[in-house]
């Protein structure tokens, strides 16, 4: 190497202000803060917090049973990240998804209960309603959104109240009293044999779903990746008036966000009635609609790295439980270190790098600036 | 018995029930509306009145005053916005990211002191936890009508309605109102009147952090005193529905709230006539949709002359 190379800007090897060092360090140090605070979290409640730890890992992938349930709580997470996902790539604020689970759950859980149909038929049979059930949800969103100018956002978390409502009145008001039994919680019997989803792992309540969601996944990754139509939908949340420009039919696309997400959404909601919990009861999402919307900010709407993050988060869920089984804490902890987590994943890390760069570079051009004018000065 | 089901609709008790209940959702979203005018997209508001509803069970448990209790979710509304403020404002977090998790926290969080703090799990019913004593106005008791209608109620309550009017009059008739208006309309030119728009922004995420704590405070202490597990049961989000509807308006917000409230008397009322109760509560949701659909038909420009304004 000659000397005269030295006038060549050599690239910045550790570029902190953007690329993927960021991304790697908004990991490693959110992972930190979370493993910090949780030991501070578990050692407060008189625990240690490496035996919690050991037990979280020994249950979500200890043994053969532990990777099944790993992978039936990561199940809803695919689906409902995926709808988030493509709602939300594509600008479409769709708060709905737990509502459109509700739906499409109740629908599968009746025609899996109520109609007779060959064995495999039946299962497909099952989920298509589900998930078309979840796109007539959407439907009165997007109409309201495209013909009359109103957000989204108010009407589909209203919609999410009615669904709930509306599914819980017919399982108490109109099932239950037309098969003439008593029962003491609000649930339908339980679906046929032949709608439910065969089981991943022998003897474990993994289901065909989590496959199903794996390859939701990849088919979003796909259409957005790979093909003009999801082009189309992306360019239509990120540059609605280049779109317009570039002669996209932006409402037919607009409609097919919603409905992709709702058809997403709703079979959501049939996974869980055909693949885990086997009928429709009453409330029994809790919140799984908004933690895929939380998901699916996490990995950067990148539906890779989805797959990734839902199975983690399926893994705390059953590894929390047998920490609760095997010390004196409560799962909860865990579920409100996953919230930091969140919480610190989301804090823009770049911008922050950004800003201090900006603040450091300014500092030298004024240092440069006074020092010439200095110069000039004593000159 | 249709009849019987119209007069209970209609009858007294059930206007003072809906007066009653739709309290907390006045309180939390006429405080919600300095919120909304600064537009930060904050979906946050279940958690702040789950939170509020375990701080004022906690502050009436330790020190035996409602007020101290109502003292504490205050406070404690206050430090959960202060870390919100932090975060979206400082750090730049993506703002319905933060209330998701915030959202979901909440849950964990109050069911984990619950644990730790009085060793139950589900539900804590505890006499120390000194509830509200209701006020008996002598005035009143000789009016049959308005004597149910408002005697007999916990201070919150008459509270709630002065607060509305307060916030109407502070959001349209102070120059700190128009400021705030103008900093959530258009925060450029805000700006560039001399207006910190971070400031405002500020002040707005408080005063809804401190409101939605006392109206939290309202569940546990309005004559219960217990304390359940996800005690406020999306009331959190009618808050917020409310205040989305009436487009942060105090007092538009304020009778949206009270339909809420009417509709949450009217379960309770007809539970006695074994009618669905889930149809009735389902009724404000489909109006709310319903008022939004007659305000949005305005802008209906026919099927074929969808461009980009409409979106």
């Amino acid at each position: 190497m000659t000397s005269g190379n030295e006038t060549i800007a050599k690239p910045k090897r550790f570029d902190l202000t953007s690329g993927i060092w960021v991304e790697v360090a908004r990991y490693f140090f959110s992972f930190i803060g979370v493993l910090l605070l949780g030991a501070l979290l578990i050692y407060a409640q008189g625990e240690d917090p490496l035996k919690a730890a050991k037990l979280i890992v020994a249950g979500a992938f200890g043994n053969r049973v532990a990777i099944g349930n790993s992978f039936r709580w990561a199940t809803p997470c695919l689906l409902t990240g995926a709808a988030a996902i493509v709602a939300f790539k594509s600008g479409v604020n769709n708060l709905g998804i737990e509502g459109q689970m509700y739906l499409g759950a109740f629908i599968a859980a009746v025609i899996g209960y109520f109609y007779k149909l060959p064995a495999g038929v039946h299962m497909i049979v099952c989920l298509v309603a589900a998930g078309f059930s979840g796109v007539i949800w959407m439907i009165i969103p997007a109409v309201m959104r495209l013909f009359f100018r109103i957000n989204e956002y108010i009407t589909t978390m209203m919609m999410n109240f009615i669904a709930t409502l509306f599914c819980d009145f017919f399982v108490i008001w109109v099932i239950i009293p037309s098969l003439g039994i008593t029962t003491t919680t609000a649930a339908t019997p339980n679906i046929m044999k032949g709608a439910r989803l065969p089981s991943l792992i022998k003897g474990t309540s993994a289901s065909w779903g989590f496959l199903l969601g794996i390859f939701c996944c990849v088919f979003v990754y796909i259409l957005y990746r790979y093909t003009i139509q999801g082009y189309e939908l992306k360019q239509v949340g990120e540059n609605l008036k280049f779109a317009l420009v570039g002669g996209v039919n932006v409402k037919k696309t607009f409609l097919s966000i919603f409905v992709l997400s709702g058809f997403l959404g709703g079979l959501a909601g049939g996974v869980e009635v055909t693949g885990g919990y086997y009928r429709y009861v009453s409330g029994f999402s809790y919140t799984m609609g908004w933690e895929g919307i939380m998901i699916a900010n996490i990995c950067k709407q990148n539906p890779i790295a989805l797959i990734f993050v839902s199975i983690i988060w399926g893994a705390l869920k059953t590894g929390a439980m047998n920490m609760e089984r095997g010390t004196a804490l409560n799962r909860l902890t865990v579920n409100l270190l996953q919230m930091i987590f969140v919480i610190l994943v989301s804090i823009d890390f770049e911008g922050i790098f950004k800003f201090f760069d900006d603040r450091i570079n300014k500092k030298k051009e004024l240092d440069k600036i006074i020092r010439q004018t200095g110069a000039q000065n004593a000159n | 018995m249709l009849i019987e089901v119209l007069k209970t609709i209609i009858s007294p008790v059930a206007f003072a029930a809906a007066l009653r209940l739709s309290c907390p959702l006045i309180i939390g979203s006429v405080g919600g509306c300095f919120n909304e005018k600064i537009s930060t997209g904050n979906l946050a508001y279940e958690c702040f009145m789950l939170v509020g509803a375990f701080f004022g069970a906690y502050g009436s448990f330790i020190s035996g005053s409602p007020v101290i209790g109502s003292l504490v979710a205050v406070l404690s509304g206050f430090v959960l916005a202060l870390i919100y403020g932090l975060l979206v404002y400082h750090l730049n977090c993506n703002a319905m990211i933060v209330s998701i998790a915030y959202n979901n926290a909440a849950w964990a969080l109050t069911t984990l002191l619950l644990v730790v703090i009085w060793n139950t799990r589900g539900q804590f019913t505890d006499p120390r936890i000194v509830s509200y004593s209701t006020l008996d106005m002598d005035f009143l008791k000789k009016v049959p009508f308005l004597d149910t209608l408002f005697n007999n109620n916990i201070l919150l309550v008459y509270l709630a309605y002065i607060y509305a009017i307060i916030g109407h009059i502070i959001m349209y008739m102070t120059p700190f109102g128009l400021r705030l208006r103008g900093v959530g309309s258009y925060p450029m030119a805000a700006q560039s009147a001399g207006i910190s728009v971070r400031k405002y922004r500020w002040i707005g995420l408080i005063i809804m952090g401190c409101s939605m704590g006392l109206a939290g405070s309202y569940m546990p202490l309005s004559g219960m005193s217990l304390f359940s597990e996800n005690m406020t049961r999306g009331r959190g989000f009618l808050c917020l529905t409310s205040i989305l509807v009436g487009k942060g308006d105090p007092l538009k917000t304020t009778v949206i709230a009270l339909l809420f409230g009417y509709a949450n008397a009217m379960t309770l009322v007809l539970s006695t006539f074994n009618l669905p109760t889930q149809i009735v509560s389902m009724l404000p949701y489909v109006a709310v949709l319903a008022v939004l659909l007659m305000v949005g038909i305005r802008n209906y420009k026919g099927a074929k002359n969808i461009t980009g304004d409409t979106i």
